[in-house]
């Protein structure tokens, strides 16, 4: 056999070789079977930006120069209202500790209320499953709004909001820890006599509880940051602050308060890494 | 001809191959041996370029592939190809495909993008799988196939590179005595049908006796054995591979030898 | 002889030693306790100045929250329709007004409210395309293991980090004001943060996948980028896929509120009814998106396990 080369490949051999293994030479159709979704993703792309007018991006530019050259030329800064400012910030911290506060304790009760193996009642069971469905359906920048509606612009509407959607998502999670938990210990203790809610607390409490408070501090974090936000609607916080300079177009003071909670949330990722390495390496070390 | 001179690869303090020597001419099937560490595996990764010198020179012809930068890199390893203890294949893909990519450094970019071949590449494609036997498996996922399939695939996927030269990083290490068998055929018939330079790590002492033309010995980095198989003597042999000179005499398992029975594996033992 | 000597000598010198062994255990234990209780304090300490600094920062006092919850129970009440069983599902009269206690006459604005969700679902699928097109070009650079080099790779961290870290209603703010009110500023600022949330995900995927591959695409003579097609795109599609439709339901979620701010979808309608009327409507908008949000993920749950599964099977 002489030595195998690509130019020595004949159209008969490639003929033949193609009626022996006929899938191993797709041809256009197979090009076409493999990239569709690309192809269809394309497509659609195409036609929303369209549809959208992303050519409207092109015209922007004035405005764009307009509010970068706001955004970096910083004028009267000696006026600023830092303490405002800061008082925010501190008020986004405080509604995101009292929100997940009163979530947290909340959800004790009502996951206990949605687990299958403590609510032996499937109707309240359910019943509670499906309230907590909803709460968690609409966003909490929603419900912002409507606590906005209900008690007033300020921090409580905000916190109101944390605790409401926190509720709907810690219960869950919840009643989902208290049904993986092991059923021994629990039988352990309901064989020294111990009434439905010394169960609850000898039996189930201990298993739960690591799980509970890690879901907790994740869910602090997670609404520090939200909860930066929460302002824009009304409800209190730094947010409030963002969105009141930005409609009086004060945009180079829209970009110290953006940048001051650009670092607040980087700094809260990083601690709250911080905490959780140092969280697990306790874990690990007897 | 392949020329190493004074071929040198530190990793820290580690001197992995030391000051490594050699003439390789075309056409000639190589085995290289030693004992775990000895720098088999960092001198053939030298040779493709896997990994970079830190001294001394690789001439092919008249160009140093020590100092080869970018398109010329790549160049020089579509010529060299290399197969790898573990086959190295893209297991999502399709055999075809992984036979293809072996032509990817001649194709045009967006060509390898889309993954477009022509019909002439793949006929050759099946005709370098048809020739280890695994023209059958094209349209299979690489993942689905045995290990030894899967080498047989990996060669493949080295000839498709139209390759001059084709390294062989312990190659049968990962396969049973059968498949190691089938691939060593193999090897040993792509060197002397095409005339391809065959370096092979090999990790047992009888398979590289049984097929190569010239055995290298290794110890420390160092080349302490250059010759054809019959001036390896037993007492050589066992200066190389030191304290694993039992293993690599006996261990059945990694060898191209079909022990006889399991009577005889014990005799061996 | 001597060993049992010496052992008999040991035992009975040590006869003391269950008695220090206790008073070794119950001091460690005071010690330990001890420890374990000034902790507590410390930790109890903290959790009260914290909570007393919230409630005064965000004067969560006892009574403006008993004057709050009941407006809010209130406000609910004025959200409920007025349903009439007999006329729930009365049409429209001959003059094209709906009877007060239909369904018709709750759901006036049906027609637009449907308008708004198709548009809101189309702004999720547009920035979730682009967002995961962005995070598909940049993982491969923000991956330790397949950069080309670390300032490339630090570069492409930071930038999906920034991309992530500004929250898409801010973004949306901006946009709004650079291009104008409507979808286009929301659809950006979504597709922003999904790339970054998206590009993050992806580079890791991409670190835990298998280098064999890619060092095989090496040894062929593949550049960087058939090195990634071949050799790292196969490996991560399926959890790539995974992500992106996961992300696609956090979007669809994104973009029904990113109105909010004038920046398109449903959120805009939803903006206006609660601000500005406290009646049926808010209540009517709010079980529209909630469904949607609900429709969405379940076709997206169905979609995802589909395709796992046939990736399985193959």
């Amino acid at each position: 056999m002489s030595i195998a080369s690509l130019s020595a490949v004949t159209d008969d051999q490639v003929a033949a070789l193609r009626q022996r293994h006929p899938g191993a030479f797709p041809g256009a159709g197979g090009i076409l079977r493999r990239w569709w979704p690309l192809i269809a993703a394309l497509l659609y792309l195409a036609w929303s930006m369209w549809a959208f007018d992303f050519a409207r991006l092109l015209d922007s530019s004035e405005r764009v120069i307009l509010l970068l050259r706001n955004f970096v030329i910083w004028q009267d800064m000696g006026d600023w209202a830092y303490r405002q400012v800061y008082v925010g910030i501190a008020q986004t911290l405080a509604m995101a500790f009292l929100g997940t506060l009163l979530g947290t304790l909340g959800a004790l009760v009502v996951g206990f209320l949605a687990a299958r193996n403590v609510m032996p009642l499937a109707i309240l069971r359910q019943a509670v499953r499906r309230v907590l469905d909803i709460l968690r359906g609409i966003d909490q920048l929603v419900w912002g709004l409507v606590f906005v509606r209900a008690v007033g612009l300020g921090p409580l509407a905000g916190v109101l909001a944390i605790f409401v959607s926190d509720l709907g998502t810690l219960s869950k999670l919840y009643s989902e820890a208290i049904e993986n938990i092991d059923r021994k210990q629990v039988e352990g203790v309901r064989a020294t006599g111990a009434g439905p809610l010394g169960i609850i607390r000898y039996g189930y409490i201990p298993q739960v509880l690591p799980v509970f408070i890690s879901q907790s501090l994740y869910f602090l974090e997670s609404n520090t940051r939200s909860a930066t936000i929460l302002g824009i609607v009304g409800a209190g916080g730094v947010g409030m602050i963002i969105i009141e300079r930005f409609r009086a177009q004060l945009y180079d003071q829209v970009a110290f308060v953006v940048l001051n909670v650009l670092i607040l949330i980087f700094a809260i990722d990083w601690l709250s890494k911080r905490v959780r390495l140092w969280a697990i390496g306790e874990r690990h070390d007897p | 001809m392949l020329t190493l001179d004074k071929l040198t690869r530190r990793f820290g303090d580690n001197i992995a191959v030391n000051a490594a020597n050699l003439e390789i001419p075309d056409g000639q099937m190589v085995g290289i041996i030693g004992r775990s560490g000895a720098g088999k595996s960092t001198l053939l990764r030298l040779l493709n370029r896997l990994i970079d010198p830190s001294e001394g020179q690789i001439l092919y012809g008249d160009t140093d592939i020590a100092r080869l930068k970018g398109k010329e890199l790549r160049a020089w390893r579509s010529d060299c190809a290399m197969i790898f203890q573990q086959f190295n294949l893209v297991g999502r893909l399709d055999v075809i495909t992984n036979v293809l990519t072996g032509r990817l450094h001649d194709l045009p970019h967006w060509r390898s993008m889309a993954q477009v071949f022509t019909p002439r590449e793949r006929a050759f494609a099946i005709q370098a799988l048809d020739r280890l036997g695994m023209a059958h498996t094209a349209l299979q996922r690489a993942e689905t196939l045995s290990g030894g399939q899967q080498q047989r695939v990996a060669i493949a996927r080295a000839l498709a590179q139209e390759p001059r030269i084709l390294l062989a990083d312990e190659p049968i290490a990962s396969l049973d005595p059968m498949n190691a068998k089938i691939v060593m055929d193999a090897l040993r018939d792509i060197n002397r049908q095409d005339g391809i330079t065959v370096i092979c790590n090999l990790h047992t002492l009888d398979t590289a006796r049984q097929y190569c033309d010239r055995i290298i010995g290794m110890q420390d980095g160092r080349i302490v054995f250059d010759g054809t198989p019959d001036l390896l003597t037993t007492r050589m042999a066992r200066e190389i591979y030191g304290a694993e000179a039992d293993e690599a005499f006996n261990e059945a398992a990694t060898s191209t030898a079909i022990p006889a029975g399991p009577a005889r594996a014990r005799e061996l033992a | 002889m001597t060993d049992s000597l010496m052992m008999g000598g040991s035992a009975g010198a040590s006869g003391g030693a269950p008695r220090d062994a206790v008073a070794t255990f119950e001091r460690h234990r005071a010690e330990l306790r001890a420890t374990k209780r000034v902790w507590n304090i410390v930790a109890l300490g903290a959790f009260t100045i914290c909570l007393g600094l919230s409630v005064w920062i965000s004067q969560f006092y006892p009574d403006r929250l008993a004057s709050g919850i009941p407006r809010i129970f209130e406000y609910f009440g004025t959200i409920l329709p007025d349903l009439q069983w007999d006329v729930l599902f009365e049409g429209r009269t001959a003059e094209g007004r709906a009877v007060p206690g239909s369904l018709t006459f709750w759901y006036t604005d049906f027609r637009t409210y449907i308008g708004l969700l198709w548009e809101t679902i189309l702004m999720a699928i547009t920035a979730t395309l682009l967002g995961a097109g962005a995070a598909f070009l940049l993982c491969f650079p923000a991956a330790a293991n397949l950069a080309p080099a670390g300032w490339v790779y630090w570069i492409s961290r930071r930038f999906l980090e920034v991309c992530r870290g500004i929250p898409e209603i801010l973004l949306a703010l901006v946009f709004v004001f650079m291009i104008g009110i409507g979808p286009l500023a929301g659809i950006i600022a979504i597709a922003i943060h999904t790339a970054g949330a998206l590009g993050k995900l992806f580079a890791e995927v991409n670190e835990n996948a298998s280098s064999r591959p890619v060092e095989g695409i090496t040894a062929v003579g593949g550049t960087w980028a058939e090195k990634m097609a071949y050799g790292v795109v196969p490996q991560v599609a399926p959890n790539f896929f995974s992500y992106a439709m996961l992300r696609f339901e956090i979007n669809v979620r994104a973009s029904s509120i990113i109105g909010f701010v004038g920046a398109g979808g449903i959120g805009q309608e939803l903006n206006r009814v609660i601000s500005f009327y406290s009646d049926d409507r808010v209540l009517a908008v709010l079980i529209l998106v909630v469904l949607m949000v609900t429709a969405i993920d379940l076709i997206s749950e169905r979609i995802r396990l589909g395709y796992i599964g046939r990736e399985n099977f193959r």
